[in-house]
């Protein structure tokens, strides 16, 4: 009983402080998903089209930020780019975490929406040229609407791996959720495993329902043999 | 009852020029990435005439379906000229869009929208490229659909629909632009034995009523019935031509000869 409530106390006093945190974290990661996400869907449409100098350009960035950790991506971003004297690089902590994370989210939204887009059969975009439409008009009507049902599972697991990698951002100096905690323990240095406990929890609560939701999202793509009625 | 309506003629229109004129076409794949290359066509001339109905036979990977894809523009060519209704297609001022509004496809696979109810298939590229009002093209829809003989699916998706009955809707589709000419690339060959011979009555009755066509197809009784000319392919080529009748019973060539014993 003495034990629930000295844990009851520390929650009490912590909470907010770590509300605040996740707030943060709520906030950063919401705005970089969805500029990442719009950022990614037209990249991802551009490494479909015929246009092979973008196409490049957009190849070599995907490889680039899939193919190296976060953690020296928002290094790069913060400390390397200012020393280059460039002043539009020059970001403020907030700003480099918005630009970094954004960025590492449209990389694998990029790769998510170019699968999905080849996905479509090409009997769909033919018929759709074949009644005069446009490429632009085939992809807005035909294509993408087609192509945006597949897009929802691995979407929504790419969004928990964006959530959980703003815990990183506390080598910044953001003070989203998990430094708010890191600066709890260093009040109260007792209940490290507690409060880490608590973290974990909170990351928990808010990347569940995105879980949830994607395992759904499959199961309903799947039952409708790809073309899923959202 | 026809499924299309007739046409108005254009009074400056020459008549007597043909819907289709194929001159010295030649096609060529890149395979395994630019290493070999297939002729899918080579050097192929032809002229399909107004009201015409060509039928297109020969074994497969002959080019039949490369042919007919380049007359509406689906495939480029890389040699020779194509010219559909007085219009030169390869030209670089031609509008293709507008091209293929005149020139109706109706694949093998059927290739309905699948994110798009049967009705919507049929309005909306009439709204989107037609830029017909919605009330006007649904009320096209609705007609085309009695035609073809389902009218009561029209708020059905493509995959609630048998095989057959989504291809009658990809023809009306095609139909609801008030095509030219149509191409059947093997409209019948994914379709179920019972569903094929509604499928090729609708396309006799659309040759009855005038429209100039060209028919890849399997089927020799239907090239028999309906075809006012049968064009034999192998090897990206050309290989004989003729009335239907003649061809089918004394073919010329060895190859159409060996052909026709397999097939038969
Ligand atoms: N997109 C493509 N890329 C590479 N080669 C192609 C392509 N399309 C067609 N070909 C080749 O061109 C040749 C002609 O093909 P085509 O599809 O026109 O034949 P077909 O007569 O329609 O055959 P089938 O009766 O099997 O449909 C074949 O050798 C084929 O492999
Ligand atoms: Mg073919």
């Amino acid at each position: 009983m003495e034990w629930f409530i000295d844990k009851w106390q520390v929650i009490d006093s912590l909470s907010p402080f770590l509300m605040k945190g996740l707030w943060l974290t709520f906030k950063v990661s919401m705005v970089s998903i969805i500029l990442g996400s719009i950022l990614g869907s037209v990249l991802g449409i551009v490494k479909t089209l015929k246009w092979s100098i973008p196409r490049a350009l957009v190849g070599g960035y995907v490889h680039l930020f899939r193919g190296t950790p976060y953690l020296v991506q928002i290094y790069i971003i913060y400390f390397v780019l200012p020393s280059l004297d460039v002043t539009w690089l020059k970001f403020d902590s907030y700003t480099a975490a918005i630009v970094s994370l954004s960025l590492y989210t449209a990389s694998y939204v990029t790769a998510i929406v170019e699968s999905a887009i080849r996905a479509v059969p090409r009997g769909q975009e033919e018929a759709a040229r074949s009644c005069g439409m446009s490429k632009a008009q085939a992809l807005y009507h035909i294509i993408l609407p087609q192509a945006f049902k597949l897009t929802v599972p691995p979407m929504a697991s790419i969004y928990v791996i964006v959530i959980k990698s703003t815990a990183v951002l506390s080598v910044i100096g953001i003070s989203e959720l998990t430094r708010q905690g890191e600066t709890a323990i260093l009040r109260m240095p007792g209940d490290t495993m507690f409060i880490y406990l608590l973290i974990a929890i909170l990351y928990f609560v808010y990347c569940y329902p995105m879980l949830k939701f994607a395992g759904w999202a499959e199961s309903k793509v799947k039952a409708n043999g790809g073309n899923a009625v959202l | 009852m026809p499924i299309t309506e007739t046409q108005e003629k254009d009074p400056l229109e020459n008549s007597d020029a043909p819907m289709v004129r194929i001159e010295n076409v030649s096609r060529r794949f890149s395979i395994d990435g630019g290493k070999t290359s297939v002729m899918a066509l080579k050097n192929v001339s032809n002229q399909i005439g107004r009201g015409e109905v060509v039928v297109i036979i020969g074994p497969s990977g002959s080019g039949k379906s490369t042919l007919l894809r380049t007359l509406n523009g689906l495939e480029g060519i890389d040699e020779g000229n194509i010219v559909i209704d007085g219009v030169d297609i390869c030209s670089k001022t031609t509008c293709m869009n507008t091209l293929r509004t005149e020139v109706g496809m109706v694949f093998q696979h059927f290739n309905l929208f699948e994110n798009k109810t049967c009705l919507e298939n049929i309005v909306l590229p009439q709204t989107v490229v037609l830029k017909r009002q919605r009330q006007e093209a649904e009320e096209v829809a609705r007609k085309l659909l009695e035609r073809v003989g389902i009218p009561d699916r029209e708020n059905n998706y493509p995959r609630q629909l048998s095989g057959g009955q989504q291809q009658r809707v990809a023809i009306a589709r095609a139909l609801a632009m008030k095509p030219k000419m149509m191409l059947f690339d093997e409209a019948t060959s994914a379709l179920d034995p019972e569903t094929v011979s509604g499928v090729l009555d609708l396309m006799k009755q659309l040759a009855r009523e005038g429209m100039t066509m060209a028919v890849v197809t399997h089927e020799m009784g239907f090239a028999r019935e309906v075809a006012d000319r049968v064009i034999f392919m192998d090897q990206g080529e050309v290989v004989e031509e003729g009335e239907p009748d003649a061809f089918f019973d004394s073919p010329r060539s060895d190859r159409a000869q060996r052909f026709l014993e397999q097939i038969i």
